[in-house]
C-alpha cells in the first residue's frame, strides 16, 4: 500500500524532529566526551547534555532588572526558527520532510532569523558581555555568509536547483562521480563554515566560561532557566541540522530514494552515523589547535568563500 | 481617458481613483493656506496616497492600463499619461510608503505653509512621473518631483550644512535630468522626431548599436542617479537625513524607486533590452551599491544617515535583480528573465514598506528625545514600546529574515542570479559574474543583519545613555497607526509572497512583452531548469515558524512566569552603568577591522590641559569613515573642474572688443559649417 502525499509528509516530519531533537544533545556529548579524551581528561558522560538541559528547564528563573520582552520571547524565536530550518533539510531520505516547503535558501534564511534575534537579545540586559558576544558573532557570520551560500550554490548549479531534495537526489544518483574538484572544493568551504556557525576552535571555544573570549556563550550571559535550556538545545539543534545540510549538498550517498521503511532506517544510520563524524571533526580540531585571534578570523573565512569561488569558477569556467 | 481592455467594473473604478487621487492631492496643497482648514492637508494627502494604492493594486491585478492626453499643443508636445501595470507596480511602492508618512503628521503642523503644500504637491508629481508617455510630460513631471523635493529638503529656514547638502541634490538630479534629456533626444532623432514612449518602442528594432548604446548608457546614468546607486550616490546620504522624517521616508520608500521605474520603463519596455555589457554593468552597479552602501551604514551612528546608506544596499539588491534579468533577456531565457525581474519589483515595493517604516520609526526617536546620536540613545523600548515593536518589525524585514516581504523579494533575487549562472546560453564569464553576485548578495544580507541589530538595539534595548534617552515618551497617536500599518504590511506581503509575486509576474512579462501571464500559483517558485523547481511555500513556513514559537513560549513562559527573580546585569560584581554598554561604533568595530582595507577611519584626538599641569580638562575624540569614492575621485574631479574653470574664466575678459570677436568669430564657423 503507498501511503499518501500528505500522510507520508507528516511521519518524515514527525520521524525527523523526533530524531534530530533527541539526538542533537548526544552530538555534543560525542564531540565533548571526544575532546577530553584528547587531552586526556576522562570527559563528562554522553548523558551529561542531557541532564544539563533537564537542570535549567527547572531552575528558577533570573532576569536583569534593564531586560524586557525582548530577552524573554527571543530564546523561543530562536529555537522555532532552528526547529523549523531541520525540517527542510532532508535527512534519511532524498527528499525534505516537508516537500516543496522550502529550498536551501529558505533554511540559511532562518538561520539569520535566529542570529538576528538572538543578537538582539543579548542586548537588551545592558551589559558589556552581551553587546561584545552579539557584535562578534554578527561579525563573523557575516564573513561566514558568502561561503555558506557559494559554496551551497555549486551544489545547486550542479543539480540545476536551490532544493536541497534535488541537490540530494542528484548527488546520490551520481554515486562516486560527484566527487569532482569543484564539489571537493565546495564542500571545504562549507566544512569551514560549520566550524565558525557552530563556534568551534579556531573561531570560538564552546567551552569557556572566561567572558572575554566568549562569542555564543557571551550572548547567553544573561540567560537563566528555560530560556538558557532553550538557547543552549538550540545551538545544538543547529549544528545537527548543519552537518544534516552538509551530507545533504555533498554525501548525500546512502539516502533512501524510495519511500520505505528499510532504506529509510538505512538512510538514517547512515545520516547519523555522518553526523557524529562531522562531530568528531570538530572535536579534534577544538583538542588539537588554539583559539585563533579574532583579527585572523578574516583569512579563515575568507579562504572558505575563496574556495568556494574556485568551485564556482571551475564548474562554470570549466565544464 | 480611455481604458483597455475597456471591462466593467475596472473601466469605472481605475478613471476614479486616479482622478481622485489627483483631486485629493491638489486639495491637501490648496487647503495648506485656508487657516481653519490647515489640519486637513495631511488628511487628504493620506487619502490621495491611499487611492494611488488602490490605482495600483487594480492596475496590477487587471492588467488593463488607463490613458489619456491634454494640451495638445502642437503635434509634438503633447502633455500625456499611460498607466498600465509597471506604472502600478510603482504606484503600490508609492502609495504605501507616501500613506503613511502622511498619515503619520496628521495632527501636526509643517515648519510652513509653503512646505505643508508644497509635500502634497510632491506627491503628485511623483503619480505624474509614474504615468508619463511622453517625453515632454515625463521631464515636466520629473523635474518638478527633484524642484519639490529639494525645497522639502531645504525649507524656509536652513542652515548652513542643509543648504550644501540641497545644493549637491539639485547639482546631481540636474544632471541625472540632462542626462536622460540626451538619452530621449537620441530616442526621438532616431523615430522620426516622435516624442512618446510607444513611437519609440516601435522604432527601437531600428536603432543602430552605437545610437543604442550611447542611449542606454545616457538613461542608466540618469536613472541610476536618481536611484542613488553607487557610483551616482553622493547625494543622498547627505539629503536624507536632514529632510523631516516623513518627506525623508517618502524620498527613499518613493522618490529614488522613479530611478527604478525609469531604467525598466525605457530600458525593458521601451527600447526592449540590453547588451551584455550593460547587463553586467547594472549587475556590477548594483552589487558595489549593496555591498558598499551596507558596510558604510555599518558605520554611521547617526540614525537618519544610516538608515540613507541603507538604501543604497537596497537600490543595489534590486539593481542585481533587474541587471540579471537583462542579462537572461539578452539569451533568450524569458521565463528566467521575467522572474527575475519579479524580483526587482517585489524588492521594489517591499523596500518602500519597510524603509518608510523605518524612517518613521527614527522620526519618532528624532521627535522624543532630540538626538539622531545612536551613541546617545539606548533603553527606548521601556518608554516607546510601539515604535520598538514596529521598528524591529521592520529591521527584520529590511534585513532579509523569513517569513517577512524583504526575505521573499530577496529569495527570488537569489533565484534570478541562480538562473544567470546555470544558463548555458550565457558566456562563461558572464556567468561566473552572476555566480559572484551571489556571494555579494549573501555578503550584504548578512550584513544588514548586523546593522540591523545594531540600530534596534543600541536605540531601544539596554539602559538610556542620556538624560534625553531616558525622559523619551510615546510619539503620536497617528504615527504609532502609520507604523503599524507598515509592520502588518511587512508580514502580510511576506506571507502572500506567493500570490503577490505571481501578479508581478505577469507585469513582468508584459514589460518584457513576453506574451500572456503564466497561471498564479500559491507558492514562490522558480525554475531553475524546466524539470526542477524550487519553491518557498512562504504562508505554510510562517505558519509552521509562528506554531513552533508559539510552543516553545507557552511550553516557558505560561506557568514559570509568575516566578522570576530579578537581579542586575553581569558586571563582574560591580553596580551596572550605562557606559558599560557597548555603543553604535563599538558594535561596528570588528566589521571595521575586518574591513578595514576599505573603511578607512580618520580619527582626530584633542585633549586639553588643565593650565600648568599635565592633567587633561577635557577629551575631545571624533572618528569619521572616509568616504572613498568621495574623496579618491569626486574631489580630486571637484578641484580639477574648478582649475578648469579657472583657465576658462580668462575668456570673459570684460572688454567689449573681445566679444565683438568672439560673436564674429562664431558667424564665421556657423557660415562655413552651413556653406
Amino acid at each position: 500500500m503507498i501511503p499518501s502525499a500528505a500522510v507520508t509528509t507528516v511521519l518524515l516530519a514527525a520521524l525527523q524532529l523526533i530524531v534530530f531533537v533527541l539526538f542533537a544533545p548526544f552530538l555534543t556529548a560525542t564531540i565533548r566526551l571526544t575532546k577530553a579524551r584528547l587531552q586526556s581528561r576522562r570527559g563528562p558522560g554522553l548523558l551529561q547534555p542531557y541532564r544539563d538541559l533537564a537542570k535549567w528547564w527547572g531552575k528558577l528563573p533570573l532576569e536583569s532588572n534593564a531586560s524586557g520582552p525582548v530577552a524573554r520571547y527571543a530564546p523561543p524565536v530562536v529555537l522555532g526558527a532552528i526547529l523549523t530550518a531541520a525540517l527542510l533539510v532532508p535527512e534519511a531520505t532524498s527528499r525534505a520532510p516537508l516537500l516543496g516547503w522550502g529550498d536551501l535558501l529558505v533554511v540559511v534564511g532562518l538561520f539569520a532569523t535566529a542570529r538576528f534575534v538572538l543578537a538582539l537579545s543579548a542586548l537588551d540586559a545592558g551589559g558589556a558581555f552581551g553587546g561584545m558576544g552579539s557584535s562578534r558573532d554578527v561579525a563573523i557570520s557575516a564573513l561566514a555568509e558568502p561561503g555558506l551560500v557559494l559554496a551551497l550554490a555549486g551544489a545547486a548549479l550542479a543539480a540545476g536547483s536551490s532544493d536541497l531534495g534535488i541537490i540530494s537526489a542528484f548527488g546520490i544518483k551520481q554515486g562516486i562521480g560527484l566527487l569532482g574538484p569543484a564539489h571537493l572544493l565546495a564542500a571545504a568551504a562549507f566544512a569551514i563554515v560549520i566550524v565558525a556557525e557552530t563556534g568551534h576552535h579556531p573561531v570560538d571555544n564552546p567551552d569557556t566560561h572566561l567572558e572575554l573570549t566568549m562569542i555564543h556563550e557571551g550572548m547567553l550571559i544573561e540567560a537563566s532557566g528555560r530560556s538558557l535550556a532553550t538557547l543552549v538545545f538550540a545551538s545544538e539543534l543547529k549544528l545537527v541540522v548543519l552537518a544534516a545540510v552538509f551530507s545533504a549538498a555533498f554525501f548525500p550517498f546512502g539516502g533512501a530514494t524510495e519511500i520505505a521503511p528499510g532504506p529509510i532506517a538505512l538512510g538514517l544510520l547512515l545520516g547519523l552515523g555522518k553526523m557524529l563524524i562531522v562531530g568528531q571533526g570538530l572535536a579534534l580540531l577544538d583538542a588539537s589547535i588554539a583559539k585563533a585571534r579574532i583579527m585572523t578570523l578574516p583569512d579563515l573565512l575568507g579562504l572558505a568563500s575563496l574556495l568556494a569561488i574556485a568551485g564556482l569558477g571551475i564548474q562554470v569556467l570549466l565544464p | 481617458m480611455t481604458v483597455t481592455p475597456d471591462s466593467g467594473v475596472v473601466g469605472v473604478l481605475l478613471p476614479i481613483f486616479w482622478l481622485a487621487a489627483v483631486v485629493a492631492l491638489l486639495l491637501a496643497a490648496a487647503v495648506a493656506f485656508a487657516p481653519r482648514l490647515r489640519p486637513l492637508s495631511p488628511i487628504l494627502s493620506t487619502a490621495g496616497s491611499a487611492l494611488a494604492l488602490a490605482l495600483g493594486c487594480v492596475l496590477i491585478a487587471s492588467g488593463a492600463s488607463l490613458s489619456g492626453s491634454a494640451f495638445h499643443v502642437l503635434a509634438l508636445s503633447t502633455v500625456a499619461f499611460h498607466y498600465d501595470g509597471l506604472s502600478g507596480v510603482f504606484l503600490v511602492a508609492f502609495g504605501l510608503s507616501s500613506a503613511a508618512a502622511s498619515l503619520s503628521i496628521v495632527g501636526e503642523q509643517a515648519r510652513s505653509r509653503p512646505e505643508e503644500a508644497a509635500y502634497p504637491l510632491f506627491l503628485a508629481s511623483i503619480v505624474f512621473v509614474l504615468g508619463a508617455s511622453t517625453a515632454f510630460s515625463f521631464l515636466l513631471a520629473w523635474e518638478s518631483m527633484a524642484l519639490l523635493s529639494a525645497f522639502l529638503i531645504v525649507g524656509l529656514r536652513p542652515t548652513r550644512a542643509v543648504v550644501s547638502a540641497t545644493n549637491l541634490y539639485l547639482a546631481m538630479t540636474q544632471v541625472a535630468t540632462a542626462a536622460i534629456l540626451a538619452g530621449f533626444a537620441i530616442l526621438a532623432a532616431r523615430s522620426g522626431g516622435q516624442l512618446d514612449f510607444a513611437s519609440w518602442h516601435i522604432a527601437a528594432p531600428g536603432l543602430g548599436p552605437i545610437s543604442r548604446n550611447i542611449a542606454l548608457a545616457l538613461l542608466c546614468i540618469g536613472f541610476a542617479t536618481k536611484a542613488g546607486a553607487m557610483p551616482f550616490h553622493v547625494w543622498l546620504p547627505r539629503a536624507h537625513p536632514v529632510a523631516p522624517s516623513h518627506v525623508s521616508a517618502v524620498m527613499s520608500g518613493a522618490m529614488i524607486k522613479t530611478g527604478i521605474y525609469g531604467l525598466v520603463r525605457l530600458v525593458v519596455d521601451v527600447v526592449g533590452g540590453c547588451p551584455d555589457w550593460l547587463a553586467l554593468t547594472i549587475l556590477g552597479i548594483g552589487v558595489v551599491s549593496a555591498v558598499m552602501g551596507v558596510l558604510y551604514a555599518l558605520m554611521q551612528h547617526d540614525i537618519k544617515r544610516l538608515l540613507a546608506f541603507h538604501s543604497i544596499e537596497n537600490i543595489g539588491i534590486i539593481l542585481i535583480g533587474l541587471g540579471s534579468a537583462l542579462l537572461l533577456q539578452a539569451h533568450g531565457a524569458t521565463e528566467l528573465a521575467a522572474l527575475a525581474l519579479t524580483a526587482a519589483l517585489f524588492h521594489s515595493i517591499n523596500h518602500a514598506v519597510f524603509k518608510s517604516l523605518l524612517f518613521l520609526g527614527a522620526g519618532a526617536v528624532v521627535r522624543a528625545t532630540g538626538l539622531h546620536d545612536l551613541n546617545h540613545l539606548g533603553g527606548l523600548g521601556r518608554k516607546m514600546p510601539a515604535t520598538m515593536l514596529a521598528f524591529g518589525v521592520g529591521a527584520a524585514a529590511i534585513s532579509g529574515l523569513p517569513p517577512l516581504n524583504g526575505f521573499a523579494s530577496e529569495w527570488l533575487t537569489f533565484q534570478g542570479l541562480f538562473g544567470a549562472a546555470g544558463t548555458a546560453g550565457i558566456e562563461p564569464l558572464a556567468r561566473f559574474a552572476a555566480a559572484l553576485a551571489i556571494g555579494g548578495l549573501a555578503l550584504t544580507t548578512a550584513l544588514a543583519v548586523a546593522c540591523f541589530v545594531k540600530a534596534t538595539g543600541v536605540t531601544f534595548l539596554g539602559l538610556p545613555r542620556t538624560a534625553a534617552a531616558s525622559n523619551a515618551s510615546e510619539t503620536t497617536r497617528p504615527a504609532v497607526v502609520a507604523m503599524s500599518l507598515l509592520a502588518v504590511t511587512c508580514l502580510g506581503l511576506g506571507l502572500a509572497a506567493g500570490p503577490v509575486s505571481s501578479a508581478l509576474r505577469a507585469v513582468a512579462r508584459v514589460a518584457f512583452h513576453d506574451g500572456p501571464p503564466l497561471v498564479t500559483v500559491a507558492a514562490v517558485s522558480a525554475e531553475p531548469q524546466s524539470s526542477n523547481v524550487a519553491i518557498y511555500a512562504a504562508l505554510s513556513v510562517g505558519l509552521l515558524l509562528a506554531a513552533a514559537i508559539g510552543i516553545i513560549a507557552i511550553a516557558s513562559w505560561a506557568r514559570a512566569r509568575a516566578r522570576v527573580r530579578r537581579v542586575d546585569t553581569w558586571t563582574c560584581g560591580i553596580a551596572p552603568k550605562p557606559a558599560f554598554q557597548y555603543t553604535a561604533t563599538s558594535y561596528a568595530k570588528p566589521i571595521r577591522l575586518f574591513f578595514r582595507r576599505i573603511l578607512v577611519a580618520e580619527r582626530e584626538v584633542s585633549v586639553e590641559y588643565h593650565p600648568g599641569t599635565s592633567f587633561p580638562s577635557s577629551v575631545r575624540y571624533r572618528s569619521e569613515i572616509t568616504l572613498l569614492f568621495e574623496e579618491r575621485v569626486l574631489k580630486p574631479a571637484h578641484r580639477l573642474s574648478l582649475r578648469a574653470a579657472n583657465v576658462a574664466r580668462k575668456l570673459q575678459g570684460g572688454a567689449i572688443q573681445l566679444y565683438i570677436a568672439y560673436m564674429v568669430l562664431a558667424v564665421l564657423v556657423l557660415l562655413w559649417w552651413a556653406r
